[in-house]
C-alpha cells in the first residue's frame, strides 16, 4: 500500500478522474469543430444543412445552401454553438490546464498554478490593449505608403489642431468641474432633505442614457427654425417667448461649446453626487458633533471637516469624469461632426482616419489622447493604493 | 493621400469630356459592336416593353469571359455566393436589388447585399483594414477607391476585363479611377448635380417663368423676396456629418458654368488655389445670390442648421400653393423618400414629381454662353476579391443591362453610354437629366469628391459653414484657411 502510493504519480493523490481528463480532450475537439462553424460566415446554415442532410432531408439543406428555408432556426443553431463554445471553452481551458498542471510534482505545481489562472487574462490584455497601443504608437511614425516620416507629428501644430488641443483642455477643466462641483453641491444639500432618494433619482436618472441618446434629446432643445416657421426647439421657444431672435445654440461658436458641455455635465452629475452622496454619509457623526460642540460654523464643517474627510472620493470621480471628458467623442460628432469649432481629438481621430485617410495622423491623435489619460489614471492609481493602506 | 494631385489632374482631365461621353445616346445600341446579341435583348425589351418585362440579363456573348461562363446553360457558378456592401437605402437599395435579381436567378449565384446608409465608408474602411473584406464594395469618391488601391487591397479590374471595352462604354467615368493602365473600379451608377427642384403648380400661379440664364435667377431671387417669400431652400447641417456638400456643390455648379474646365481640373490639383480671383469670384456670385437678406429664410446661419431631410419642407407649405421655399439645387437621386408625407407616414408620397405634377426639376441656368459645363457625380463598384463568380459579377455590372431593372424600375442613370434612350423615356427625372446633359458643353465630376479627403470633406465642408454662419462677410478669410490646410 504505501509503496503503491510512493510510486504513483502525483495525480493520484489529488484524484483527478481520469474520465475528465479524456472528456477534456473530447471538449476540445468539438469546441475546435465549433470554432470552425462560427468563423464560416455560413456556419448556421452549412450547419444546419449536414444535419438535414443526415437524416434524409436534403430539399431542406438545398434550400438552406441558396439563403432560403429554415434561416431563424440555422441563426439560433450558430447562437447555440456560440453559446457553448464561449461558456464550455473556458471552463474546458481551464480544466485541461489545471488537470495537466496536477499531474506535476507539487512544488512544481504550485508555483505554475496561479498562472495557469492569470495566464488567459494575460494572454487577452495582451492582444486587446498593449499590442494596439504599442501598435498605434508606431504607426503614428509612417505615412500612408509605409515610410519613416514626422509630418503626422509635425502636422498637430497647425492652427486647426491647437483649436482642436484647445477645445479638449476647456472640455476637461469646464465639464469635470461642472459635473464633479455640481455633484458635490447635490450630495452636500440633498443630504438634509426629507426625500432625499427621490430627489436622487431625478439628478441619477440621465446616466441611464447613452451619449448620442442625451445628444438627440438635447438637439431638439437646441433646435432652430428658420424665423418664419414655428419654434419647436425647447430652449428656443422660451427665448423667443420674450421676444428675443433665435438663436442656433448648436452651431454657433462660441456658445456651441458650452450647449455641448452641458450635456455632459448632465450626464456626469448624477454619477458624481451617488458617490461623493455615500461618502458624505460615511463621515462619522461623532466627528461633526464634536465640531459642532467646539462652535464650528456649517461652512466651516462643509470646507474643514467633511471635504478633507471625502478626499480620496472627489478624486476618484474627478479622475473618471475627467478620462470621459478627455475621450469625448458622442456628443461633438453628433451634434455637427464638430463642424463650428468645436471639434475634439477624439471626434478629428476619427475623421483622419475614417474619412481623410490618414491614418498616420489618425494614431497620432490617438497617441495624444492616451498620453493626456495616463497622468489621470497615475493619480487614479495612487489614490486607489493610498485608500488600500488605509 | 498628399501624393496625388498630379494624378488627380490626369483624371479630371479625363473626365471633363465633351458631352455625349455621359448622355446615353439613342443612337449607341444599334450600333453596338456586338449587334446581333444586345439587339436581341433590346428588340425583345423595347417593343414588348409593355407586356411581360424582358430578363434584365445582356445576351451572350457578353464580351466578357467570365459572364460569359455563368450565364451558360451549365451554371458553372451555381449556389456560388458573392458579397458587397453598398451605401444604398430605401429607393436606391430596392432599385438595385431589381437590377441583380435576374443575373442571380440565370446564374445561381446569390448576391449578398449588406446595406449601409450613412456609415458605409466607416464600416467598409473596418473591414477592409481588418483582413476580411466584402467581395465587391460601392463608393462614391473616386478619392477613397485610389487610396485603397494605393494600398493594395483593390483588385486591378483591367487584369480580366476588357480595357478597351470599359474605356468605350465609361468614357467619362473611367479615368476617374484609373492610374495608368490599372482600372480601380467600375462606375456603376451616375447622378447630375446641374438642376433645381421647384413647386410647378405655385410658379404658374404666381406667374414666374423658370430662370433659364443667372440673370433671371437674380431677378426672379429678388421678385420673391419681393413677395415676401424667400426663394431658396438650401441645407448645411447633415443628416449626421454629412454637412457642407450642398453649399460646395453651389460654388462648383458656378465654377462649371462660367469658367473653363480646366479651371476646376486645376482647382482639384491646387495649380489653381482658393484665394485665385477666379475661385473667388464664384464664391462672391453664390454669396450674391443665397447671402442676400430674405434670400434663405434665417440667412446663412440657418442654412448650417437645416437638415438636408427637412430643408425642403417648407416647400410644401399648403400643399406645395404657398411655398416657404421656393428651389432647392439637389442632385438625381433626391426624391419621395425626402417628401415631408412620405417621411413622416411612409408610403407613397402624394406628391407627383413632374412638370404637370407638383415638383419640377429644371436645368441650373446658365452664366456664360461658353461654358454649359453640367455636374455629376457616379458611385463605383470595387473588386476585392478575385474569384470566378465575383468577376462574373462584376462584369456583368459594367454590361448595359446589368442597371436596367433600377433603370426600368425606380430609376437612376447609368454611367455606360451603351444604355439605350429608351430605358429612361418612362422616368421624368432621368428624361431632365438626359435633356440637361445634352445641352452641357462638359460633363464635369464634383470636384470636392476629387480633392484630398481632409479638404475636399474636410476644412472645404469646416469653412464653407464658417461662411454661411457670417452670411459670406469673410469669404478672404475662408478661402485662406482652406489653401492653407491642403496637405503639403
Amino acid at each position: 500500500m504505501a509503496v503503491d502510493r510512493a510510486q504513483q504519480p502525483a495525480s493520484g493523490a489529488y484524484g483527478t478522474p481520469r474520465w475528465v481528463l479524456v472528456a477534456s480532450l473530447i471538449g476540445l475537439v468539438f469546441a475546435a469543430l465549433g470554432v470552425k462553424v462560427l468563423i464560416d460566415p455560413q456556419g448556421g446554415q452549412n450547419l444546419l444543412a449536414s444535419i438535414y442532410e443526415t437524416f434524409g432531408n436534403s430539399a431542406g439543406a438545398d434550400l438552406l445552401h441558396n439563403g432560403q428555408g429554415d434561416q431563424f432556426i440555422a441563426k439560433l443553431l450558430l447562437a447555440v454553438v456560440a453559446l457553448l463554445v464561449g461558456v464550455g471553452g473556458i471552463w474546458l481551458l481551464f480544466t485541461s490546464a489545471s488537470t495537466l498542471v496536477e499531474r506535476l510534482t507539487p512544488k512544481l505545481r504550485d508555483r505554475i498554478i496561479p498562472w495557469v489562472f492569470v495566464a488567459p487574462a494575460l494572454v487577452l490584455l495582451t492582444i486587446y490593449l498593449v499590442y494596439p497601443a504599442v501598435a498605434t504608437v508606431i504607426r503614428s511614425f509612417f505615412d500612408q505608403k509605409g515610410a519613416f516620416t514626422l509630418a503626422n507629428w509635425a502636422s498637430l501644430g497647425k492652427g486647426e489642431f491647437l483649436e482642436i488641443l484647445r477645445n479638449n483642455i476647456i472640455w476637461l477643466v469646464v465639464a469635470t468641474a461642472g459635473s464633479v462641483g455640481l455633484g458635490l453641491l447635490v450630495a452636500a444639500l440633498f443630504d438634509r432633505i426629507r426625500r432625499e432618494s427621490l430627489a436622487k433619482v431625478f439628478i441619477f436618472t440621465p446616466l441611464a442614457i447613452s451619449l448620442v441618446g442625451a445628444t438627440v434629446i438635447w438637439k431638439f432643445v437646441y433646435a432652430v427654425q428658420p424665423p418664419s416657421e414655428p419654434q419647436f426647439g425647447l430652449l428656443n421657444a422660451i427665448w423667443t417667448a420674450f421676444g428675443n431672435k433665435a438663436v442656433a445654440w448648436s452651431t454657433t461658436f462660441p456658445i456651441n461649446l458650452p450647449a455641448e458641455m452641458l450635456i455632459m455635465i448632465w450626464l456626469q452629475t448624477g454619477f458624481a453626487m451617488v458617490v461623493l452622496s455615500a461618502a458624505i454619509k460615511g463621515v462619522s457623526v461623532e466627528v461633526l458633533e464634536a465640531a459642532r460642540l467646539d462652535g464650528a460654523s456649517e461652512r466651516q464643517i462643509f470646507f474643514g471637516i467633511i471635504i478633507p474627510l471625502i478626499r480620496g472620493s472627489i478624486v476618484t470621480v474627478t479622475t473618471t469624469v475627467a478620462i470621459a471628458t478627455l475621450k469625448i467623442f458622442d456628443i461633438v460628432f453628433s451634434v455637427s461632426g464638430g463642424i463650428n469649432h468645436d471639434n475634439v481629438v477624439a471626434v478629428r481621430m476619427f475623421q483622419e482616419m475614417f474619412q481623410f485617410f490618414n491614418d498616420g495622423r489618425a494614431a497620432a491623435l490617438a497617441t495624444i489622447l492616451f498620453i493626456a489619460v495616463l497622468p489621470v489614471m497615475i493619480l487614479n492609481l495612487r489614490n486607489f493604493r493610498r485608500q488600500a493602506a488605509m | 493621400m498628399g501624393k496625388k494631385p498630379s494624378t488627380m489632374a490626369v483624371f479630371v482631365a479625363v473626365v471633363v469630356l465633351i458631352v455625349g461621353a455621359c448622355s446615353p445616346s439613342a443612337s449607341a445600341t444599334p450600333g453596338a459592336p456586338a449587334a446581333t446579341g444586345p439587339a436581341a435583348t433590346a428588340g425583345a425589351s423595347a417593343p414588348a416593353a409593355t407586356t411581360a418585362p424582358a430578363a434584365n440579363l445582356p445576351a451572350v456573348p457578353t464580351g466578357y469571359t467570365e459572364l460569359d461562363k455563368a450565364l451558360g446553360a451549365d451554371k458553372p457558378y451555381n449556389t456560388k455566393k458573392v458579397s458587397i456592401q453598398t451605401q444604398w437605402t430605401g429607393g436606391e437599395a430596392t432599385g438595385f436589388a431589381n437590377a441583380i435579381a435576374d443575373f442571380s436567378k440565370a446564374t445561381g449565384i446569390t448576391i449578398q447585399v449588406d446595406s449601409i446608409g450613412s456609415s458605409h465608408e466607416t464600416v467598409l474602411k473596418t473591414r477592409i483594414e481588418g483582413g476580411s473584406p466584402p467581395d465587391m464594395a460601392a463608393l462614391a469618391q473616386p478619392t477613397g477607391v485610389l487610396a485603397y488601391a494605393a494600398e493594395g487591397k483593390v483588385i486591378d479590374v483591367a487584369t480580366f476585363m476588357d480595357t478597351a471595352k470599359l474605356k468605350a462604354e465609361f468614357a467619362s467615368t473611367i479615368g476617374l479611377t484609373s492610374d495608368g493602365a490599372h482600372i480601380w473600379s467600375i462606375p456603376t451608377k451616375a447622378d447630375v448635380k446641374s438642376m433645381f427642384w421647384y413647386p410647378v403648380k405655385a410658379f404658374a400661379a404666381k406667374g414666374y417663368a423658370v430662370p433659364k440664364t443667372w440673370d433671371e435667377l437674380t431677378a426672379l431671387a429678388d421678385k420673391i423676396i419681393a413677395d415676401g417669400s424667400h426663394p431658396f431652400c438650401v441645407s448645411a447641417g447633415g443628416p449626421g456629418t454629412a454637412t457642407g456638400w450642398e453649399l460646395t456643390d453651389w460654388i462648383e455648379e458656378v465654377l462649371a458654368k462660367s469658367e473653363d474646365p480646366q479651371v476646376t481640373a486645376d482647382w482639384i490639383s491646387h495649380k489653381v488655389t482658393f484665394e485665385d480671383p477666379k475661385i473667388k469670384a464664384a464664391f462672391d456670385k453664390v454669396s450674391g445670390l443665397l447671402f442676400k437678406t430674405g434670400a434663405v429664410d434665417g440667412g446663412g446661419p440657418q442654412i448650417v442648421n437645416n437638415d438636408l431631410k427637412t430643408a425642403m419642407d417648407p416647400m410644401f407649405n399648403g400643399d406645395t400653393a404657398t411655398p416657404g421655399c421656393w428651389m432647392q439645387k439637389i442632385p438625381t437621386w433626391y426624391g419621395p423618400d425626402f417628401f415631408p408625407d412620405r417621411r413622416t407616414n411612409g408610403g407613397d408620397s402624394k406628391y407627383k414629381i413632374g412638370d404637370d405634377g407638383d415638383i419640377a426639376i429644371a436645368p441650373f441656368p446658365t452664366i456664360s454662353d461658353q461654358f454649359k459645363g453640367v455636374e455629376g457625380s457616379a458611385d463605383s463598384f470595387m473588386v476585392l476579391a478575385d474569384r470566378p463568380e465575383v468577376r462574373a459579377f462584376a462584369e456583368f455590372l459594367a454590361t448595359p443591362e446589368g442597371l436596367k431593372g433600377w433603370i426600368t424600375s425606380v430609376g437612376v442613370l447609368s454611367p455606360n453610354n451603351k444604355v439605350p434612350a429608351e430605358w429612361y423615356a418612362g422616368n421624368y427625372k432621368l428624361k431632365v437629366a438626359n435633356q440637361i446633359l445634352s445641352g452641357a458643353t462638359a460633363v464635369i465630376f464634383d470636384a470636392s469628391d476629387l480633392m484630398p479627403p481632409s479638404v475636399g470633406g474636410g476644412s472645404f465642408w469646416t469653412q464653407i459653414s464658417d461662411w454661411a454662419n457670417s452670411n459670406g462677410t469673410n469669404t478672404d478669410a475662408v478661402l485662406k484657411a482652406i489653401d492653407d490646410s491642403w496637405p503639403q
